[in-house]
C-alpha cells in the first residue's frame, strides 16, 4: 500500500494537539495530562471527533476506519511524542525503578544493531489507545458483518453468552542473557509466540557463547486479556434461523466489563486470527475471525436513559402536531385486540405515568398509575398484559402464583456456594422504574398480597429476615389482571363479591376495569366475520388505520416522560369541586359501591398529569382533568353499568344473600328448609322463588340440597 | 456431449475451475465474485436437471459412504438441524499472475503463501441430519440397507444426546492426557484421505461407530452464494455437491499446542470429520412430500380419481379403526391438516385430534394399527409414549449448548409436516419435576400455537412448527388440549387387509397433493357460515373463536379431500353433521 504512515502520524499529532471539543477545550491534551499523572490508562479516540475536527481530512478518517489496527499503533506513536510531563508528584513504582535502571544502562546496552536489543516503545507506555466507532448510525447485527469488513472498525450489538477468565497476555517479553547480561526484548503481537532461546547480542555472537536467555517475568509487559462470545439478539434473528455468535477479545482496561447475559453494543476491529507455526503454512484456507473490542456500552432499559435514534425525534415532533395523538397511540397498543378503546387509553396512561412528587417534609407521592383488569376468561386480558410489557422498555410479566421461590417481592436466600444469606429481588423489584404486569392477581399468595400493599403506595419492598433488614426500591407501575371470584362474572352479585379482593388493595388501583363477555348478537357476528375473514384471506382484517410501531410508541412515551407537568392554581378549584361532587354522589346513594377517598383525588391528578405529558405540555389543562374524570367514570360504569344497577339484585340473588347471611349469623354451614322459608317470606319472596334459587345455586356447587328435606348445606369455599 | 474438459460426476471441481478460468479470461475481476456465481450453478443445473444427470449422482448414505469417492459429486437428503454460522476462506488467490479459486473445496489446489492477492470470501455452514421420524418408504437412503429404525423416537433422541455428551467428555479427556492435543480447528483444513481410513480412525480416543448408523448420519453442508432466507431451520432439502472428508486429525496430533481456554470453533470438536462428511453444495432443492413418493402415471388430479382415492383411503381407515366411521372421517381430516398461515398468534389450518376411550386392551390392538397406518401414509411420523418418567427425563425442546456452541436437538425439533402420535394411556399419576412441567408446557404450546420454544439460555425463541398431533387417551386429555376430541367407538376388530405398495403410493400421493390444494370460501357461503356461527353461539355461549376456527378448518379439509378448492354447501353440511355426531358422543 502506498499510504504514507509517517504523514498520517503527523495528522494524528495535529489532531490530538488541536482538537477542541464543544466547549473549546483541548479534549485530548487534557486526557494526555491525566495519563501522564497516572490517573487514567485508557485513551479513547472517538471517530466522531475526527469527523468534527476543523481540519477534517475525510480520506484520513476513511483510512482509520478501514485499517484500524494499524492506526491504533500510529496514534500510540503520536501520543508517545505528545505526552506531557506529569504535573503532580508521583510515587515511583516498580515500573519506574526498572525504567530508570534501563535508562542508566542504556549506552551499555546498545552493543549492536539487533532490533531485539532496542527497547520497544510499547514497554514504556502506561496507557492504552482505543479508537471508538461513531455512536451515530445503527450497529451491525452479527450476521451483517461480512468478509469485506475484515480489518475495519465495526459496531455490533448482541448478548454476551460466555466469558473466559481474565488472563495475562504477554505484550513484550523481556529476557536476560546468562552470558552477556543484556536485556533482550521481543514484542508479541499474537496470542502465541515462540520464545527466544539464544542470545542474539553481538557480544554473544562474537564470543560464540550462545548465551541462554532467561525470561524475566517482572520486566516483561503483560496485558489483561479476556475472551467472550457474543450472540445475536433474538429480535435480530430472521425467522427460521439460529442466532449467530462471534468471538470477542477484550484487552487491558476493557476486561471485566461484561458478564454473560449482558446486552451490549461493542465497537471493535473485525480481524482474522493470525495463524502461527505449522498452521501458518496452510493458513490459506480458512480463517477464524474475532472482534478486537475498542469500546463497550451496555444497553440501558430505562425510559429516562432511552436515547432517541436519528429520525425518531423528528417523527415524534410530527406526531405531537397531530391533534389525535391520544387516540392514535391508544389504538396502536395491541392493535390485534378488537375494541376496548378506553382500556387501551388507560394502559397508555399507565405507560406514560405521572411525575413522582417529593414533598418538603420528605413524603413521596407516587407517579406510577396502577390498573387492574378484571374479567371473564378468554377476553384477551393476558394478551393485553403481554403487549404492554413488550412496549415498555423495562417490563416484567409474572403470574400471581409466581414461578420462582423469590415470588413477587424479595426473598432472602442462602447462596449455595458461600452459604451466605443473599437478598434476591422478585418481579416487583426487577421492574423498578418500569412496569410489572401480574396476571392471575386473585390467585396470589397471601404473603405477597400483604407485601404488595407497601409496593403500590410506598413503592418499596421491606425485608426483615435472617438478620437482613433493608428496603428495596420498587418504583413500578402495577398492571394486574384477575379473574372474578367464581371464574365467570356473576351479574347477579355485587361487584365486591365478584372481585374478591380486599378493599384496601382495590383502593390502591387508580383504575379498575371490568371486561365482560356479553351475549350480544353484534359481537358474535363480528367474531364470526373475523374468523371467516382470517380463513378466507389468510390475514387479519384491516384495522382501518395503520398502528404505530412499538419502537415509535416507546420513543414517544419516553419523550413524554421527560416532562413533569404542574397543576395551575386556577384548576385547583375545579378539581376540588369535581372531587367533592363525587363524594356527595356517593353519600346520596344508599348502596355505595366505591370508596372515594383522598386516593381518588390523587388518582385524578395523576391521570391528568399523564394526559398533559402526552400533549407535551408543562401544565395540566382542564381538558386533561375532564378526560381523567371521564376515564374514572367509565371504569366505574364497567363495574356498575346502569342496566345492572336497575336489575340490581334480582330475587334469586337476594334470596341467596339472605340465606348466606342467615348461615353466617348462626355460624353454621347448614340452614334448614323451614328456617329458610321463614326468612325469605319475611322479605316478601315466594316459595317458588326459593326453590328456583336452591336449584340454581346447587348447580353452581354453592350448596347442597338434601333430596328429601330440602335442607341447605353450604359448601365451604 | 463430447469434448467436455471435465466430468461433472467424478471431477466436479474440475468443472468449477474450468468455469472460473473461463470467467476470468473473459475479463471478469475475481474480486467481484464474492457472493456471486460465475456460472457454476447454471452448469450443474443443466447437467442435473436438463440432461438427467441427477439419477447418476450417488446418494450419500451410511452404506454408500463407504465407497463414494471424495471430491466427487454426491447428493444428501436431510433436515437442517443447526446453523453453525459462516466461515471465511480464501476464495481466490493469485499465483504467478494466474488466479485460482478455492470455492467448493476444503483444500487449495496449490500451496500458497500469504500474498496481497488473496480474496477472502465466506460460506455458510449448515448441520444437516436425516429427517427425524422418516419412515422407511420415504427414505431414499434405505435402498438395500436393512433398516433398523426403532419407533421409539424418544429413546433414539436420548441415545443421541448421550452420544454427544460422551464425545465431549472424551475430547476433554484426551486434552488432559496429551497437553499437546490439537484443537479441532485444523480439521477444517486439509486434504482428503481415501475412505478406507474412515473406520479406523480411532486415535483421538473416541468411540467410533464401526459403521454409520441410519439415525446418526449427519452431514455438514457448506452453502455458497444462496441468500440466507432460502434455507431455514428444519427445512428438508436435497443438497447436491462435492463430497470431502477432510481428515487432518493425524497431522494435528503432532502440531503445536493450542492455547487452552480458547473457545473458538469448539463446535467442530463434536463434528469429527471422520464421522461427519462435508458437502460443498453446488445445487440444492427443497423437498416436498411428493418428491419422496415413487411416482406412477395413475396419479393425476382428476376429480373422479380424487374421489375414488378418498373413498378407498376412508374405507381403509374405517377398517383400521374397527368400523368406526365417524372416527375414520375425522382421522382423514386430521391427516390432511396443515398450517396454512399464521394470523396474529393463531395457526390457521391445524387440526390436532384426541381419540378418547382407549383402555389397556384396545390400545394394544388399535394403537399399533393406527401407528402402522400413519407410518405407511406419511413420510415423517413419530410416536411418543407419554409417561411421567418420559416427561421428566426427555428433552423435548432443542437447547443451545454454549460449551459446544451447538443446538442440541430435542424431540420437538422436526420437519414441517411431521406427525406425532402421543399415547397418553400409559400415563400414570406421579410427580412432575421442573423439566416435566416445562415439557408439558412445550407440548401444549405446540398444540395450541404450533410453535416450539427453543432454549437459548439467555432468551428463548419461538420457532414455527407444523406438526399434526394425534393423541390416544382414556379420557379427554387435559394436558394436551386437542382441537377435536372424539370418543373412539370401535365395533369390530376385523383383520386389516394387506395393502399393496402401489395403492399405498397412490394414497401417499393423494394425501400430499390434497394437503397443498388452495381453498377459498365464496361470498354466499361466507354468509351462510357466519349465520350458522352466530346462531350456534346464541344457543351455546361456551362456543368461542377456537370452535369457529375448527369448523372452518374442517370445512376446508372436507372440501379439499374431495379435490375441490372452494367450500360447498354440501361439505359444510357434512362438517356440521360431523360436529353434531361428535357432540352426541361426548354426552
Amino acid at each position: 500500500m502506498d499510504v504514507n504512515f509517517s504523514q498520517d502520524k503527523d495528522l494524528a499529532i495535529d489532531f490530538l494537539q488541536n482538537f477542541a471539543d464543544a466547549k473549546g477545550e483541548a479534549k485530548y491534551m487534557s486526557i494526555l495530562q491525566d495519563v501522564a499523572n497516572r490517573k487514567i490508562k485508557a485513551i479513547q479516540i472517538d471517530i466522531e471527533d475526527l469527523f468534527d475536527y476543523k481540519d477534517l481530512d475525510e480520506e484520513f478518517v476513511g483510512r482509520v476506519t478501514e485499517n484500524t489496527r494499524r492506526y491504533v499503533e500510529i496514534f500510540a506513536d503520536a501520543i508517545d511524542e505528545l505526552i506531557p510531563e506529569p504535573t503532580e508528584v508521583l510515587q515511583d513504582d516498580d515500573h519506574d525503578v526498572l525504567m530508570t535502571q534501563r535508562a542508566e544502562e542504556g549506552n551499555e546496552n546498545a552493543d549492536g544493531t539487533d532490533p531485539r536489543q532496542r527497547m520497544p516503545p510499547e514497554i514504556k507506555r502506561l496507557y492504552e489507545v482505543y479508537i471508538r466507532a461513531s455512536s451515530r448510525g445503527q450497529p451491525f447485527t452479527i450476521r451483517e458483518v461480512r468478509a469485506s469488513n475484515i480489518g475495519q472498525l465495526v459496531k455490533i450489538s448482541g448478548i454476551v453468552t460466555r466469558c473466559s477468565d481474565v488472563k495475562p497476555l504477554m505484550k513484550v517479553a523481556v529476557y536476560t542473557c546468562e552470558e552477556c547480561g543484556f536485556e533482550i526484548y521481543q514484542e508479541v503481537t499474537a496470542r502465541v509466540f515462540m520464545p527466544l532461546f539464544k542470545c542474539p547480542s553481538k557480544r554473544c555472537n562474537v564470543n560464540r557463547a550462545q548465551g541462554n536467555l532467561i525470561l524475566q517475568l517482572r520486566a516483561s509487559k503483560f496485558l489483561k486479556f479476556q475472551e467472550a462470545k457474543l450472540q445475536e439478539l433474538a429480535e435480530h434473528v430472521p425467522k427460521g434461523h439460529i442466532p449467530r455468535t462471534m468471538t470477542v477479545h477484550f484487552r487491558g482496561e476493557l476486561t471485566r466489563k461484561v458478564s454473560p447475559g449482558d446486552v451490549v453494543e461493542l465497537s471493535g476491529i473485525f480481524l482474522p486470527i493470525p495463524y502461527t507455526g505449522f498452521r501458518a503454512m496452510r493458513a490459506g484456507l480458512v480463517a477464524d475471525t474475532y472482534l478486537e473490542a475498542m469500546s463497550i456500552s451496555h444497553f440501558k432499559k430505562k425510559y429516562e436513559e432511552y436515547e432517541l435514534k436519528g429520525d425518531e425525534e423528528e417523527q415524534i415532533a410530527r406526531l405531537s402536531e397531530d391533534g389525535d395523538i391520544y387516540n392514535k397511540l391508544a389504538r396502536s397498543l395491541a392493535p390485534e385486540i378488537f375494541g376496548h378503546e378506553d382500556i387501551k387509553k388507560a394502559l397508555l396512561l399507565l405507560l406514560v405515568g405521572a411525575p413522582h412528587r417529593k414533598l418538603k417534609d420528605g413524603m413521596k407521592i407516587r407517579g406510577d398509575l396502577h390498573i387492574c383488569l378484571m374479567g371473564d376468561p378468554g377476553v384477551a386480558k393476558s394478551q393485553l398484559l403481554k403487549h404492554i410489557i413488550n412496549v415498555a422498555p423495562r417490563g416484567v410479566y409474572t403470574t400471581g402464583k409466581g414461578s420462582s421461590g423469590v415470588g413477587l417481592t424479595a426473598a432472602v436466600q442462602k447462596d449455595p456456594v458461600t452459604n451466605e444469606m443473599v437478598l434476591e429481588g422478585g418481579a416487583l423489584v426487577l421492574a423498578d422504574m418500569g412496569i410489572c404486569a401480574i396476571d392471575e392477581f386473585d390467585k396470589m399468595d397471601e404473603s405477597d398480597r400483604t407485601a404488595i400493599h407497601e409496593v403500590m403506595e410506598q413503592q418499596t419492598v421491606s425485608i426483615a429476615k435472617a438478620g437482613i433488614t433493608t428496603s428495596l426500591n420498587a418504583r413500578t407501575a402495577v398492571l394486574a389482571a384477575a379473574n372474578p371470584a367464581w371464574g365467570r362474572y356473576d351479574l347477579r352479585r355485587t361487584p365486591a363479591e365478584n372481585i374478591n379482593l380486599p378493599p384496601a388493595l382495590l383502593s390502591r388501583f387508580d383504575l379498575l376495569w371490568l371486561i365482560l363477555d356479553k351475549a350480544d348478537m353484534d359481537n358474535d357476528l363480528e367474531m364470526a366475520r373475523h374468523v371467516v375473514y382470517v380463513h378466507q384471506n389468510r390475514e387479519s382484517p384491516a384495522l382501518g388505520f395503520s398502528p404505530l410501531e412499538a419502537s415509535v410508541l416507546r420513543a414517544y412515551i419516553s419523550a413524554a416522560r421527560k416532562l413533569s407537568p404542574s397543576v395551575p392554581r386556577e384548576l385547583e378549584e375545579y378539581i376540588a369541586t369535581a372531587y367533592s361532587s363525587i363524594r356527595q354522589e356517593e353519600a346520596k346513594s344508599n348502596s355505595p359501591h366505591s370508596y372515594t377517598t383522598v386516593r381518588t383525588l390523587l388518582s385524578i391528578l395523576r391521570i391528568s398529569a399523564a394526559l398533559a405529558r402526552l400533549r407535551f405540555s408543562e401544565t395540566v389543562g382542564q381538558s386533561d382533568v375532564d378526560e381523567a374524570l371521564r376515564l374514572m367514570q367509565m371504569s366505574k360504569f364497567s363495574l356498575y353499568s346502569d342496566d345492572r344497577q336497575r336489575s340490581g339484585l334480582d330475587a334469586i340473588s337476594d334470596i341467596y344473600s339472605i340465606l348466606r347471611d342467615e348461615a353466617a349469623r348462626s355460624n353454621k354451614m347448614d340452614v334448614s328448609y323451614s328456617q329458610a322459608l321463614n326468612r325469605i317470606s319475611r322479605m316478601g319472596y315466594t316459595e317458588a322463588q326459593l326453590k328456583e334459587c336452591l336449584e340454581e345455586y346447587a348447580a353452581l356447587n354453592v350448596w347442597q340440597i338434601h333430596p328429601n328435606t330440602f335442607d341447605i348445606r353450604f359448601i365451604d369455599a | 456431449m463430447v469434448g467436455r474438459p471435465y466430468d461433472c460426476l467424478a471431477n466436479p471441481l474440475g468443472a468449477v475451475r474450468f468455469t472460473f478460468e473461463k470467467a476470468v479470461s473473459s475479463g471478469s475481476d475475481p474480486a467481484s465474485f464474492d457472493r456471486n456465481d460465475w456460472g457454476v450453478a447454471d452448469l450443474f443445473r443443466e447437467f442435473l436437471f436438463d440432461k438427467d444427470g441427477l439419477r447418476q449422482v450417488p446418494m450419500l448414505t451410511p452404506s454408500t459412504a463407504k465407497w463414494v469417492q471424495p471430491n466427487s459429486l454426491v447428493r444428501f437428503r436431510g433436515m437442517i438441524q443447526d446453523m453453525l454460522g459462516n466461515e471465511f476462506y480464501v476464495g481466490a488467490y493469485k499465483i504467478k499472475d494466474t488466479w485460482n479459486t478455492n470455492k467448493f473445496a476444503d483444500a487449495s489446489q496449490f500451496p500458497m503463501g500469504p500474498s496481497p492477492d488473496m480474496r477472502v470470501w465466506e460460506r455458510r455452514l449448515l448441520y444437516c441430519v436425516p429427517v427425524p421420524g422418516q419412515n422407511s418408504w420415504a427414505d431414499a437412503t434405505s435402498d438395500g440397507v436393512v433398516n433398523t429404525y426403532a419407533t421409539l423416537a424418544s429413546r433414539e433422541k436420548r441415545q443421541r444426546d448421550a452420544c454427544f455428551v460422551s464425545d465431549e467428555v472424551e475430547m476433554q479427556d484426551s486434552n488432559n492426557e496429551i497437553p499437546d492435543s490439537p484443537s479441532a480447528k485444523k480439521m477444517r483444513e486439509g486434504g482428503s484421505l481415501p475412505p478406507e481410513n474412515l473406520t479406523e480412525d480411532t486415535d483421538c480416543g473416541m468411540i467410533m461407530m464401526p459403521d454409520f448408523d441410519r439415525n446418526n448420519f449427519p452431514c455438514l453442508v457448506k452453502i455458497y452464494d444462496t441468500p440466507e432466507s432460502d434455507l431455514k431451520l428444519n427445512d428438508v432439502f436435497e443438497f447436491i455437491g462435492v463430497l470431502t472428508f477432510d481428515t487432518d486429525v493425524k497431522n494435528d496430533k503432532n502440531g503445536e499446542s493450542e492455547l487452552e481456554n480458547c473457545f473458538d470453533q469448539e463446535e467442530l470438536l463434536n463434528l469429527p470429520p471422520s464421522k461427519v462428511p462435508r458437502l460443498h453444495c453446488l445445487v440444492h432443492r427443497k423437498l416436498s412430500p411428493n418428491d419422496l413418493i415413487v411416482r406412477s402415471p395413475t396419479m393425476e388430479s382428476k376429480p373422479h380419481l380424487m374421489k375414488e382415492l378418498r373413498q378407498s383411503i376412508l374405507h381403509h381407515l374405517t377398517v383400521v379403526l374397527g368400523d368406526d366411521d365417524l372416527a375414520a372421517n375425522v382421522v382423514l381430516l386430521h391427516l390432511l391438516s396443515k398450517v396454512h398461515v399464521r394470523v396474529d398468534s393463531i395457526a390457521v389450518g391445524k387440526l390436532s385430534l384426541n381419540l378418547t376411550g382407549f383402555d389397556k386392551s384396545s390400545i394394544s390392538v388399535f394403537g399399533n394399527r393406527i401407528n402402522d397406518t400413519v407410518k405407511n401414509l406419511l413420510p415423517f411420523s413419530q410416536c411418543i409414549p407419554l409417561t411421567v418418567e418420559f416427561l421428566n427425563a426427555a428433552s423435548l425442546a432443542p437447547v443451545k449448548d454454549y460449551q459446544t456452541n451447538r443446538l442440541v436437538p430435542g424431540v420437538l425439533q422436526c420437519a414441517e409436516g411431521s406427525h406425532f402420535t402421543i399415547d397418553e394411556t400409559q400415563l400414570q399419576s406421579g410427580t412432575l419435576n421442573s423439566n416435566g412441567v416445562e415439557n408439558t408446557w412445550l407440548l401444549k404450546d405446540l398444540m395450541e400455537f404450533q410453535k416450539v420454544e427453543y432454549d437459548f439460555k439467555y432468551y428463548k425463541m419461538k420457532m414455527d412448527a407444523d406438526v399434526q398431533i394425534l393423541i390416544l387417551s382414556e379420557g379427554k386429555s387435559n394436558i394436551l388440549p386437542a382441537d377435536i376430541v372424539i370418543p373412539f367407538h370401535p365395533s369390530s376388530v376385523g383383520p386389516t387387509r394387506i395393502v399393496d405398495e402401489q395403492t399405498l403410493n397412490a394414497w401417499r400421493w393423494y394425501l400430499a397433493t390434497v394437503r397443498s390444494l388452495p381453498h377459498s370460501i365464496g361470498a354466499d357461503m361466507q354468509k351462510v357460515v357466519e349465520d350458522d356461527m352466530v346462531a350456534a353461539r346464541q344457543v351455546d355461549r361456551s362456543l368461542g373463536t377456537e370452535d369457529f376456527n375448527r369448523w372452518l378448518t374442517m370445512g376446508r379439509l372436507m372440501g379439499v379431500s374431495f379435490g375441490e378448492t372452494s367450500l360447498s354447501h354440501e361439505h359444510w353440511q357434512m362438517v356440521k353433521e360431523m360436529e353434531r355426531l361428535r357432540k352426541e358422543r361426548l354426552k
